[in-house]
């Protein structure tokens, strides 16, 4: 009897350790999560457990902004303002640097926890991004197996290429073109082409007159999908002048939407690029891997 | 007759200075071997393509203007008159708008002209009802005024409501003008409306020149008014509504060009009208011209630089007006 008297708080005193180890990264866990912004959007509704995720930003259900539109149709939207998360009162609150800077401080000064992603425009900083958001709303393995999954197709994608670089411009709405420090620039390198807006020293998202991308003959042209409502602007990238360079390869050769956000699903614009790229200069037989 | 010549020279020598100005380095040479002959060149198809479209539409578009702001001056006996300040521009580009981006049409550029003639039409057409009632110079202009800026606040406003967020974006071609990148669909479209409406407008020359002594003066000469107004109505619609369409709005060539004119001519409406057009189109190449050697990465809006001339000069015509009027 006293043996057992003895033990028995030790025992309740292991048992209470052991719950308490147990417990403490469900606890950490941010049971309802609200992201106010597209990209936070991606990688929170990539790496988030049913039911975790109460809502996303209304752009998300944007075909032409999110990879994920489909699967945003499941969640409530919010719209990015303070009010609504106010209502919804989430443990954590996910949003971009660029966006909301008014609601961002209004929410941390109302004692929200706020966590905001810049999202530096290149591939390098992604699987960074993933792991910091896997660890905030407590899904640290499934984004490690994510981040190295990007890892390793990227350095995959860059040891299949052979022959000379072929030059691309990324040419939009209004001869916009993607310039240096840009998601789309990085996209084009990791795939294996020269982005010839960089070399010509457009720098971030800029205005490209359509004089010069017909004096620069690049090998491929991509443009972005085009939308249902038109615009005026879209008449520029498929200007007769465009069409009427012999050698260059036009078209919108990424999926809809994969190089607005940089997230894991960036992956699938490389992808498409290299695919192309393989076409226009192929290995030989014997140096395939 | 000699200064039509002078001004057709001048005209033709701005197209030629339009075709060899562009943010392409090319050389003179390169250019008119671009242009004239064959094959891919990167060369060839700026000229031909980017280049050449965009002199056409200045050319024209600079016509329809000059041409409409003397008709009208003439027609209304208004010496403020013209496309622009009388809101028939800023119509014609709501109605491109409308029609255009609601994608009623799906993206056909046909759209455009269809739209922006119908609101042109619309313009002219209340307007002239406005005027008939009362022929005070002010209540015409005030008018027009009151039409531009509803105009422009409803062409923003369908802008802004577009599914797609890249048109608003495209408010300042619609409110400014420009003749960037436009193709030779555009030339296609827009072209041949002008052309009818140039037409029209010569037909009524009789017409203005016996309204100069009074509209009843002018029926007793024999002149159908009924037919003349049709004329007028039907060929300022027709060649600023294409005008517009292509180009968004692009104020005070008609109102400058007749002014500076007139004093060269006999001063007899009719013969203002061929030196007007032909100044509009010199005017226009020369601030098309202007637009991309100022800014030559980013391009300013012709329709900036029009306004840079004709609103201090629209402000001395109301100037010297009062005080003809005292």
């Amino acid at each position: 009897m006293l043996k057992r008297r003895k033990r028995l708080p030790c025992l309740s005193g292991l048992v209470l350790l052991a719950g308490a180890l147990l417990v403490a990264p469900v606890l950490a866990m941010p049971k309802r999560v609200m992201s106010l912004n597209l990209c936070t959007d991606q990688l929170a509704m990539t790496l988030a457990e049913p039911g975790q995720l109460v809502s996303v930003s209304f752009l998300a259900r944007e075909p032409s902004l999110s990879m994920l539109h489909e699967k945003a149709q499941g969640y409530p939207v919010n719209h990015g303002l303070a009010e609504e998360v106010f209502l919804e009162n989430p443990d954590l609150v996910v949003t971009g640097t660029y966006s909301l800077h008014n609601t961002t401080a209004l929410l941390k000064r109302l004692g929200f926890h706020v966590e905001e992603f810049s999202f530096a425009q290149t591939l390098e900083t992604i699987p960074g991004e993933i792991r910091r958001m896997g660890a905030l709303i407590g899904q640290e393995k499934k984004a490690e197996t994510i981040a190295n999954d990007f890892d390793s197709e990227l350095k995959a994608i860059a040891a299949r290429q052979c022959g000379k670089h072929p030059t691309m411009i990324a040419y939009d709405q209004n001869g916009i073109a993607s310039g240096r420090g840009t998601l789309a620039d990085s996209v084009m390198q990791a795939a294996g082409f020269v982005n010839l807006a960089a070399e010509m020293g457009i720098v971030g998202v800029a205005p490209f007159p359509l004089e010069q991308v017909i004096a620069a003959q690049p090998d491929v042209i991509n443009m972005s999908t085009p939308q249902t409502a038109p615009t005026l602007g879209e008449y520029v990238p498929r200007h007769p002048a465009i069409a009427a360079l012999p050698q260059t390869r036009v078209g919108a050769f990424v999926p809809e939407g994969s190089l607005s956000c940089g997230t894991p699903l960036v992956i699938k614009a490389v992808r498409a690029l290299a695919a192309l790229r393989s076409t226009m200069a192929p290995c030989p037989e014997s140096a395939a891997p | 007759m000699r200064l039509s010549i002078s001004l057709t020279l001048l005209a033709l020598a701005l197209f030629v200075v339009s075709l060899l100005v562009g943010p392409a380095e090319l050389s003179s040479g390169d250019s008119v071997a671009g242009l004239f002959a064959g094959g891919g060149e990167a060369a060839a198809i700026i000229m031909r393509e980017i280049r050449l479209p965009r002199a056409i539409l200045g050319l024209a578009i600079g016509i329809s203007l000059g041409l409409s702001g003397a008709v009208l001056q003439g027609f209304l006996r208004n010496p403020l008159a013209e496309p622009g300040v009388i809101g028939v521009s800023s119509m014609a580009a709501l109605g491109a708008v409308l029609v255009f981006y609601s994608g009623l049409a799906g993206s056909s550029l046909y759209a455009l002209p269809a739209g922006a003639l119908f609101g042109a039409l619309l313009a002219v057409l209340i307007l002239l009802a406005i005027a008939a009632r009362q022929g005070s110079t002010l209540t015409l202009i005030l008018a027009g005024v009151a039409l531009s800026s509803l105009a422009g606040a409803l062409t923003s406003l369908v802008l802004n409501l577009s599914p797609n967020p890249f048109a608003s974006y495209e408010i300042i071609f619609w409110l400014l003008g420009s003749l960037k990148d436009r193709s030779m669909e555009f030339v296609a479209i827009a072209l041949p409306l002008m052309a009818v409406g140039w037409f029209l407008i010569s037909l009524s020359a009789r017409a203005i020149d016996a309204l100069s002594l009074g509209e009843e003066a002018a029926s007793s000469l024999g002149i159908h008014m009924g037919r003349a107004r049709f004329m007028i109505v039907a060929g300022v619609a027709l060649s600023v509504g294409a005008a517009t369409a292509v180009s968004g709005t692009i104020g005070f060539i008609g109102l400058v060009v007749p002014h500076l004119i007139r004093p060269l001519t006999n001063r007899m409406p009719s013969s203002l009208l061929l030196p007007a057009g032909l100044g509009g189109a010199a005017l226009l190449l020369a601030a098309d011209i202007a637009a991309r050697i100022v800014l030559p990465a980013g391009e300013l809006n012709v329709g900036v630089l029009t306004a840079l001339i004709g609103a201090p000069f629209f402000l001395w015509l109301v100037v010297r007006a009062r005080r003809e009027m005292l």
